[in-house]
């Protein structure tokens, strides 16, 4: 945490990555930086200690939850990924998560592109309105919709869950999208236009991957939300079900060593993501870089 | 003094007829007629809301006229959207795709209509050494070169396609006084080995006087006077243009029978140039060059008493600022005529009838 940059003791823009903003890092005395080293560690470890432990019973042969740990095996995800059951659930997941991606990027784009760019009436208080359910508690907001639903005569389903989860998200997501929208020169679109391009190439060319730092961290945040999301899920999706809600049910009533896999299939279901997330800024900022 | 009175051999390259646009009650642009030579520098002067964006980005195709017409090598192009017409933009905040290299910059114009990447190169490699960027910088990401060179990427994208038209807005306003002044001067020359049409908007006089071969003073949606830089310099349309072109001494005046002139501020009579027939009042400019400090013996058509009240130095030149009755009056010498007298002390200033100029409001 202390490394990187060492030998002034006060740096200016010593991240590289940060590219040209300037940061001001100030180089720890020894005891403040062992202080500093503790206490990371210490966060570190409260912070992944839990599901370390979900891990380690998803490898344990017995039936049920025991400490010290004894004998080690991979049966549990095999049946994992061999039994239908838990294979649906994964579906289920993916399902809802991909479409309330894929929906929430767009409105995010479209939403902060109208935020950023226009100034009408009632803008402020939209913006207030369009954040407020980020507020409400899940269950609440869970409750809210499965009422609403149902007055509406509409059978709960998967399909319904990607409302409710779009509720949650789109706003988070516009808001991290809009961050790249304040940053970014809409005159580049003009300037595209004037140059010749069409509506579509301005868009290609120039909209789209001016703003795909912006759009590929809102699409992260948007499917890692809605995989491990529990109380909307909870209260929407009827008769289908997601992983996160299955192993509530499981817990509750019929647990089984499966439970602790499928959570960890969770995590690492959301690592992958985040890990393909990262791997294509990397490769976008170096095809930028090294453009022959 | 509008449009050319003289019909030119060859046809205006950009005829503006009654072009007008409103935004709502406001007429940002209220029917302007202009014709714009085949390959001269024009440039576009007023101070900001005075609509002359507007009317730039309507001859760009970006915005669409309410009334008027406008026509491109005598055909009407109201109707046609920027990218199909053959001008380009320099847009004021250079407009720069942020996340492409140099190279893919300048050749944007031309990947759009189609053009194979081999062509597009070596066009790309022709303009970069017309405008003396080193050709390693063709990879070199847009966000990692320095301000001038950005500039120089804006025009040799906007010359990819060989436009006939360049348009300019205010692109040097953001840059510091140096870069500016060279900047200014390279654009000169830009049209000069270009032979191309230039329309360059600012709020600078200065800057306009220093490129263009005739300039319009543009106000309140109008286009007030037209002229190259030396007509708007030495006979100012009115008290605007006139302020326009920086610190000028602008007196108020009324003209007696005799023919002096009366101003409020000084007590004396004054002399200078006739009222136009039928005008009781005017304003006197009178330019801080034309005045100058009189020694003993020494003599001018007006000799005023006053307070040296200060002196700054302007590199070749001095300017300082003469309290005379209630009036700050601006006197500017070359370095080498400086005044005498210290700040405080009592000097005597005078000029030429013949260097003011009466002009009206």
């Amino acid at each position: 945490m202390g490394g990187g940059c060492r030998e002034p003791a006060v740096r200016v823009g010593c991240d590289g990555a940060s590219g040209g903003e300037l940061v001001m890092v100030v180089v720890a005395k020894p005891l403040t930086r062992r202080l500093i080293i503790a206490w990371t560690a210490c966060v570190v470890a409260f912070l992944y200690i839990p599901i370390v432990c979900v891990f380690l019973v998803s490898f344990h042969k017995a039936r049920y939850f025991s400490f010290p740990f004894s004998d080690f095996t991979l049966d549990w995800y095999g049946k994992a990924f061999s039994s239908l059951q838990t294979q649906e659930l994964m579906l289920v997941s993916l399902k809802v998560a991909g479409v309330v991606t894929a929906i929430s990027v767009v409105l995010a784009l479209f939403g902060a592109l109208a935020f950023a760019r226009f100034n009408w009436r009632g803008r402020k208080l939209f913006q207030r309105l369009l954040l407020l359910p980020i507020f409400f508690p899940q269950a609440v907001l869970g409750l809210a919709l499965l009422i609403w639903l149902t007055f509406l005569g509409v059978l709960p389903s998967w399909q319904s869950a990607v409302f409710a989860h779009l509720v949650w998200i789109a706003p988070i997501v516009t808001l991290v999208v809009s961050i790249q929208v304040y940053g970014y020169d809409a005159a580049q679109e003009e300037a595209a236009f004037d140059l010749g391009a069409t509506r579509l190439q301005v868009l290609r060319e120039v909209t789209l991957p001016a703003l795909a730092p912006g759009l590929v961290s809102g699409a992260l945040f948007a499917f890692l939300l809605s995989w491990g999301n529990f109380p909307l899920s909870f209260f929407t999706t009827g008769a289908d079900s997601t992983v996160p809600e299955w192993l509530y049910t499981r817990m509750v009533a019929g647990y089984t060593p499966l439970v602790p896999t499928m959570g960890a299939l969770i995590v690492i279901g959301a690592t992958i993501m985040l890990v393909l997330g990262y791997a294509l800024i990397v490769l976008r900022r170096r095809r930028a870089n090294s453009h022959g | 003094m509008t449009a050319d009175q003289t019909e030119d051999a060859a046809p205006p390259i950009l005829r503006l007829a009654g072009v007008t646009k409103t935004f709502g009650p406001i007429r940002a642009v209220d029917a302007v007629d202009l014709d714009i030579r085949d390959g001269e520098f024009f440039t576009i002067v007023g101070p900001s809301g005075s609509g002359k964006t507007t009317l730039l980005r309507m001859l760009a195709g970006l915005e669409k006229p309410s009334a008027g017409d406008i026509l491109l090598r005598g055909e009407r192009v109201n109707e046609v959207p920027a990218n199909r017409r053959p001008t380009a933009m320099v847009f004021q905040s250079l407009a720069l795709f942020q996340h492409k290299t140099v190279g893919q910059n300048i050749e944007f114009a031309l990947k759009m209509r189609g053009i194979a990447q081999a062509t597009r190169r070596a066009r790309a490699h022709d303009l970069m050494t017309m405008l003396r960027l080193p050709h390693d910088y063709y990879s070199r990401p847009v966000t990692r070169i320095s301000g001038g060179e950005r500039q120089r990427v804006a025009l040799a994208r906007a010359l990819a396609s060989d436009p006939a038209i360049l348009f300019f807005d205010e692109p040097l306003s953001a840059i510091d006084y140096r870069l500016r002044k060279q900047l200014e001067v390279e654009l000169k020359d830009l049209h000069r080995e270009t032979g191309k049409t230039f329309v360059y908007i600012t709020h600078s006089l200065e800057e306009a006087m220093v490129m263009s071969d005739r300039i319009g003073i543009m106000r309140q949606g109008r286009l007030i006077q037209i002229g190259t830089p030396d007509e708007i310099y030495t006979r100012p349309l009115n008290k605007f243009v006139s302020e326009f072109m920086g610190e000028v001494n602008v007196l108020e005046v009324e003209q007696g029978g005799d023919g002096a002139l009366h101003a409020r501020e000084v007590a004396r009579a004054l002399k200078g140039p006739k009222l136009p027939d039928g005008a009781t009042r005017g304003h006197l400019v009178i330019r801080p060059e034309a005045l100058r400090f009189l020694g003993s013996g020494e003599t001018a058509d007006n000799v005023l008493e006053g307070e040296l009240y200060n002196e700054y130095a302007l590199g070749s030149r001095v300017q300082y600022h003469v309290k005379i009755g209630a009036r700050m009056f601006v006197v500017e010498r070359l370095r080498e005529q400086r005044a005498a007298a210290a700040p405080g002390t009592t000097v005597t200033v005078g000029w030429n009838a013949a260097d003011s100029i009466i002009v009206p409001d």
